[in-house]
């Protein structure tokens, strides 16, 4: 638990917040990760086109978990075509650390489920 | 104890009726429990042990075969009476009754149809009980509820529900703890977020393995009763799991981890509000302090304390 992360990571991964499942979620989507184990669902509730609650689970690393913590939080209230345009370096941005390239896919897992939920909400 | 239908698959790969004896009481000695039982092939060949060291199996095992060739059971009494061992102090001088009696080994053979009904029963999660009565060769047994609801001068079987072992993580360990719990007749169910570890092949028959989100995979099992192990060395997967088991009511938890490690996890969870009294249930590090550093060796560990703490021994907790 001395892992060198920073602030940011260390205080999502101690107190995630949205870490739970919703009740009455529209959509649900997991990101597994087979390199090295992590797993993350994402939930949302959607009405009228807008997220009005998101939610997640993870057993993760504390880089994943914490990505998915902040992708909650910035969710509330966004409209799901704008939650789409959510891009893997605004989400790398966000985290505030410089990591290795092995390591970002534990910021992008969350982002990944994301998007695929909010395919399953507008197909094609 | 394997279980009783454990060893009669076991012996259905080479026999088709077996002699089955039964342990009905037992004076002097260190005999094993009540309700153990030797199961005597055509041609003297032996499944189980109705004593501890098999010192009057041999004896058995002639009964046995003589009974093979009818159809009646029977009661007997067989002493462990080699004089010159007991004048040297070097036998027990035990005395056992035994229930001795032939059985076809498919599943309409009254006495396995019996022991299937009550393990069927007893998976719901509470004890049943075989009541067992004799009456000149015939063998009558009944499932029943309460140990009072036995017909006089039944032998009655306490058929308890296998004690189940939930595995975090498909590691080595995992392998080896699974394989000595199925050994031990309990109901071992690993779970594991990687796919590439939690397989069929890599676990003994009968363990039930599951791949996808471990907390989740878990919850269904935290029930009395119940042990959890974490042996994926790995705080994705303790952290989400501990926060439901430490505050379930399942009779053991522990965890893989050196001493600094475990402390980190427990302050970790402590932090975020998980009280004391069920941060003290956890076991890590795990297993009995018998200096293995194998796989196998750190399963025979995890196994005996599992046993020392199911008979409350002082020596469970390190």
């Amino acid at each position: 638990m001395t892992a060198p992360y920073g602030a940011t990571v260390l205080e999502h991964f101690r107190r995630p917040r949205n870490q739970r499942a919703l009740e009455r979620p529209t959509v649900v989507r997991d990101g597994y990760n087979p390199l090295c184990g992590d797993r993350v669902r994402m939930e949302l509730e959607v009405a009228a086109g807008r997220i009005v609650a998101a939610a997640f689970t993870a057993n993760a690393c504390a880089i994943c978990t914490a990505s998915a913590s902040m992708l909650t939080e910035r969710l509330h209230g966004v409209a799901t075509a704008d939650a789409a345009s959510i891009s893997d370096a605004d989400m790398v941005g966000a985290i505030g650390e410089t990591l290795p390239a092995g390591r970002i896919v534990c910021v992008t897992l969350p982002l990944k489920a994301l998007r695929e939920a909010l395919s399953a909400l507008s197909p094609a | 104890m394997a279980d009783f239908l454990d060893q009669i698959q076991r012996l259905r790969e080479s026999e088709r009726r077996v002699a089955m004896a039964t342990l009905l009481a037992a004076r002097g000695g260190s005999p094993r429990p009540l309700g153990a039982k030797l199961f005597v092939g055509e041609g003297g060949r032996l499944l189980g042990s109705v004593s501890i060291g098999g010192c009057v199996d041999a004896r058995v095992v002639e009964h046995g075969e003589r009974l093979l060739r009818g159809t009646r059971a029977e009661r007997v009494t067989v002493s462990v009476d080699d004089v010159e061992a007991l004048e040297l102090g070097l036998a027990c001088g035990a005395e056992f009754d035994l229930l001795i009696e032939p059985l076809s080994l498919d599943d309409d053979d009254p006495a396995i149809a019996a022991y299937s009904q009550a393990a069927q029963r007893s998976r719901a999660g509470r004890d049943v009980f075989l009541a067992t009565t004799i009456t000149q060769g015939e063998v009558r047994r009944v499932v029943i509820d309460a140990e009072a609801d036995a017909p006089a001068g039944a032998f009655v079987e306490r058929i308890a529900p296998p004690q189940v072992l939930v595995v975090v993580g498909a590691s080595d360990v995992a392998v080896a703890l699974a394989r000595m719990a199925r050994i031990l007749g309990m109901r071992v169910v690993v779970v594991d977020g990687r796919e590439q570890y939690a397989t069929a092949e890599r676990f003994p028959s009968g363990t039930e393995v599951h791949v996808g989100m471990p907390s989740e995979l878990v919850r269904p099992w935290l029930t009395d009763g119940a042990s959890v192990v974490l042996t994926s060395h790995d705080y994705r997967y303790e952290l989400p799991v501990l926060r439901d088991a430490l505050r379930a009511p399942v009779r053991f938890i522990g965890m893989l981890a050196g001493r600094k490690r475990a402390d980190a996890v427990r302050a970790l969870l402590r932090d975020e509000g998980m009280p004391d009294d069920a941060l003290a249930r956890l076991h890590s590090p795990i297993g009995l302090d018998i200096g293995g550093r194998e796989p196998e060796e750190i399963a025979l560990s995890i196994a005996a304390q599992l046993i020392a703490v199911r008979e409350r021994k002082p020596l469970a907790r390190r």
